[in-house]
């Protein structure tokens, strides 16, 4: 009986130890740590990278870029910006950026009154340098330190050039673009004109589209109605090139098509690959990123004062359906 | 020795102390998981405050710009003072995570409080389409602020998520681990109060046990109780009770018995007194029936019969007085006599009887029936085996103080091992004795009546004789003599 009662409390210690230690051990554990807290304003440099077209391969490309370079620099970036080229949005993010009084704002270049004004009149009082990025607005107009990104100019040559390589001297040649012409697009265009118009053979035929899917749908449905013999399309705004493209293949087969648009579209690069287009002009996003970063922190810190004005190009090649580089 | 006090103390404090550290711990555990949900928890409460204080700067400075009186002017002035204030909580909260976000946040305050400042300016120079711009902007960027504190909520709650996540783990193992602890110590507690009762309670049936035995009267088991507390103490003074009950009732047992043959020997005692007395009637009867024939014997003409015949009545008329009172040896030698007459009677020619006497010294006092005994003894050993008889000399003679008297018989003699024996009073032959005194009687009362030793002495030579020698002082002293009336 004694033996027995001993036997039966040791058990249960036994057994009462071994689920305390386990408990024990789970319960005081130590806790995954917290991030340090930053007691002291340590003023690391802030930089914003804000962009219309956030999560697209091509602006992603470019935060990439932007902070690989950032990361060696030392400085903090962020990429704030709008889905699907929300403008309030990204006037907000930048008024927002403006306001936090970051230290240097790169921003994809946007051709309206109020942008130019937030950059002009708003980020100056505040004394924050801006860079524009793969899209460029002009620097009267932006008080811009500098631009970063492609000669759009020489891009809409380039393409030009393909087109003329590919479709020969003679044609009809239809030109989408936005109704309200961002400077690139206009500085695309230009490059375009500028080449097809040694051409007389070449007809030219340019139309303004809104920026919604149908309204592209049936402008394009209108140009074909309009230009039947048409053999070419270029899309300036590279976001247009699917829709457009959806358009003409609902009507007849794509491949007869020359068409040509540039790589900071959704779809682009799928759509190459696809066969669709033709060839697009391929620009170095990761690159722009990169130096955008290098240039702003370069005024920042008073290396280079001032930036050249006219931008720092980087470069541009053309990408074609079978892989070829012209 | 451990006390059950004492115990019963250690018992409790050790569970009181396991019980405290049980205690302790958790209450520290959980205030320092505490503490770190208030440090986050404080960390929101802040957040929130911003926007609230940015509303509420926004709310003045508009009731400011509608009428700018000097109560909205303190408002509005404090309301800046407390966004502040805010903004400098909110730099402290600062960390790895989030430092991007909450320096534009602070920069966002900043901002605001300049936006409002300017308003305020323009307001104050009248300028009121400026101080409306500068509203509507201090407006929107209150609505900023609003907006990045979700934001910075949000990443925060993404940072902190993890850790909420193991904090709920953790209390919820916490209180898995209190009843583990609960159960744990109450197996422990109840171990060690069962091992406990048993100290106690064991000994106790040990000593239950132990007066049992004794109840039923069996003394002589030991009591023995393996503890050392108050029991122990006790067993063992119970045990020297049982050892001392034990010695009494052996001592009584010995006193019986003792009482038991000291009344068997007074039955003796009285037997042999009713015996002797018995035996005196004789000796009377018998004496005067002596004097009688003496008589007779006289008138009828046998002189010589009637002589012996007071001769033996005038020994045994000694033998019954005398025996135990000391005489002198005048009266001595006068029953020497007389016997030696008997003697000569029965032995006539074959008993020659020599006495040179010191008269000098038959004054002393003696104990009666010293010489006679011995006398006889030469009378049995040297005269009554020879057929041709033989001598018998006796001497009293003075030494100085003592007084010296001899009995010298020409018989075998005795070996020098009997002599011994006889002197150290290890062997006795009563046999034959008349007077039924014997030489050991004699040797004993002499040597009480003296109080000295050696009083007696022999010298044998075998074939020719013995002689003994007694030797007693002249004067004695009188302290003796009440001893040997005594007995």
């Amino acid at each position: 009986m004694r033996k027995k009662i001993v036997l039966l409390l040791g058990t249960l210690i036994i057994i009462f130890s071994y689920l305390t230690i386990v408990s024990a051990t789970k319960a005081f554990r130590t806790t995954s740590e917290l991030p340090v807290s930053l007691s002291e304003m340590e003023d690391s440099v802030r930089l914003v990278l804000i962009t219309q077209e956030l999560d697209t391969p091509f602006w992603n490309k470019v935060g990439l870029g932007a902070k690989k370079q950032a990361r060696e620099e030392n400085v903090e970036l962020e990429v704030w910006g709008s889905y699907g080229s929300d403008e309030d949005d990204f006037l907000k993010k930048m008024e927002i950026a403006i306001h936090s009084k970051v230290d240097g704002i790169i921003v994809q270049g946007l051709d309206t009154e109020e942008f130019k004004e937030l950059s002009k009149i708003k980020a100056a009082f505040y004394g924050i340098p801006v860079i524009t990025v793969a899209n460029d607005v002009p620097v009267e107009e932006s008080l811009r330190k500098t631009y970063v990104g492609s000669d759009q100019f020489g891009a809409g040559k380039m393409v030009a050039y393909q087109l003329i390589k590919e479709m020969g001297i003679s044609g009809e040649v239809i030109i989408l673009r936005d109704e309200v012409q961002a400077y690139y697009q206009k500085e695309r265009l230009a490059g375009i004109q500028n080449v097809l118009e040694k051409y007389p053979e070449i007809d030219i035929i340019i139309r303004g589209t809104e920026a919604t899917n149908e309204q592209v749908i049936s402008t394009t449905q209108q140009l074909m109605n309009e230009a039947p013999r048409a053999t070419a399309f270029i899309a300036i705004n590279a976001n247009y090139a699917g829709p457009m493209i959806q358009e003409i293949g609902r009507r007849t087969q794509v491949e007869p098509f020359h068409i040509y648009t540039f790589d900071d579209g959704v779809e682009s690069s799928s759509l190459l690959e696809q066969g669709k287009l033709d060839g697009i002009l391929e620009q170095k996003p990761e690159e722009m990123g990169q130096q955008s970063v290098k240039w702003i922190m370069e005024w920042i810190s008073g290396k280079t004062v001032p930036l050249k004005s006219d931008g720092y190009l980087t470069e541009t090649n053309m990408l074609t359906s079978d892989g070829d580089k012209p | 020795m451990t006390t059950i006090q004492r115990k019963i103390w250690l018992l409790v404090s050790v569970m009181l102390l396991i019980m405290g550290i049980i205690w302790m711990m958790l209450t520290y555990y959980n205030q320092q998981t505490q503490e770190q949900t208030n440090t986050i928890l404080q960390r929101y409460l802040r957040m929130n405050e911003v926007t609230i204080a940015s509303q509420k700067m926004i709310t003045d400075l508009n009731n400011y710009l509608l009428d700018p009186t000097e109560i909205h002017k303190v408002q509005i002035e404090k309301s800046i003072k407390t966004i502040e204030e805010v903004q400098k909580d909110v730099a402290k909260l600062r960390n790895e995570e989030n430092a991007f976000s909450v320096s534009n946040y602070i920069h966002l305050i900043d901002s605001l409080v300049e936006t409002a400042n300017r308003s305020i300016l323009f307001s104050e120079e009248q300028e009121l389409e400026g101080s409306k711009n500068e509203f509507n902007e201090a407006n929107r960027i209150s609505m900023y602020i609003s907006e990045m504190t979700l934001t910075i909520l949000e990443r925060e709650l993404k940072t902190y998520n993890l850790f909420y996540r193991e904090i709920i783990d953790q209390s919820e193992e916490l209180k898995k681990l209190g009843i583990w602890i609960l159960l744990l110590v109450t197996a422990v507690l109840l171990l060690a109060t069962y091992w406990f009762s048993l100290s106690i309670t064991k000994p106790v049936h040990q000593l239950t046990k132990a007066a049992n035995e004794l109840a039923q009267g069996r003394f002589n088991q030991k009591i023995k109780v393996e503890s050392n507390d108050e029991i122990a103490f006790l067993a063992q003074t119970f045990d020297e009770m049982r050892i001392n009950i034990n010695d009494l009732i052996l001592e009584i047992q010995q006193k019986a018995q003792l009482e038991h043959e000291l009344q068997q020997s007074k039955l003796l005692l009285k037997e042999s007194q009713l015996k002797s007395l018995q035996s005196q009637i004789n000796p009377h009867f018998l004496f005067n029936t002596l004097n009688t024939l003496s008589k007779k014997a006289y008138l009828d003409g046998a002189e010589e019969t009637s002589d012996l015949l007071v001769s033996v009545a005038g020994l045994l008329r000694y033998n019954l007085k005398r025996i135990d009172r000391s005489v002198t040896l005048y009266e001595e030698v006068l029953v020497l006599y007389q016997y030696m007459e008997i003697q000569k009677a029965r032995f006539t020619d074959r008993l020659h009887f020599d006495a040179h006497i010191d008269e000098s010294c038959l004054h002393v006092n003696i104990p009666s029936l010293t010489i006679q005994p011995i006398i006889e003894n030469a009378v049995i050993h040297a005269i009554e085996p020879e057929e041709n008889g033989g001598t018998i000399s006796f001497r009293i003679l003075r030494d100085g103080s003592w007084i010296i008297m001899e009995i010298e018989d020409s018989g075998k003699g005795i070996p020098q091992e009997n002599i011994e024996l006889l002197l150290s009073g290890q062997m006795d032959s009563n046999e034959g004795h008349s007077t039924g005194i014997g030489f050991q009687n004699v040797v004993k009362r002499l040597q009480l009546f003296y109080g000295v030793d050696n009083l007696v002495s022999i010298e044998s030579v075998e074939g020719i004789g013995t002689k003994v020698i007694i030797k007693i002082p002249e004067t004695r002293e009188e302290v003796n003599d009440e001893t040997i009336n005594r007995g």
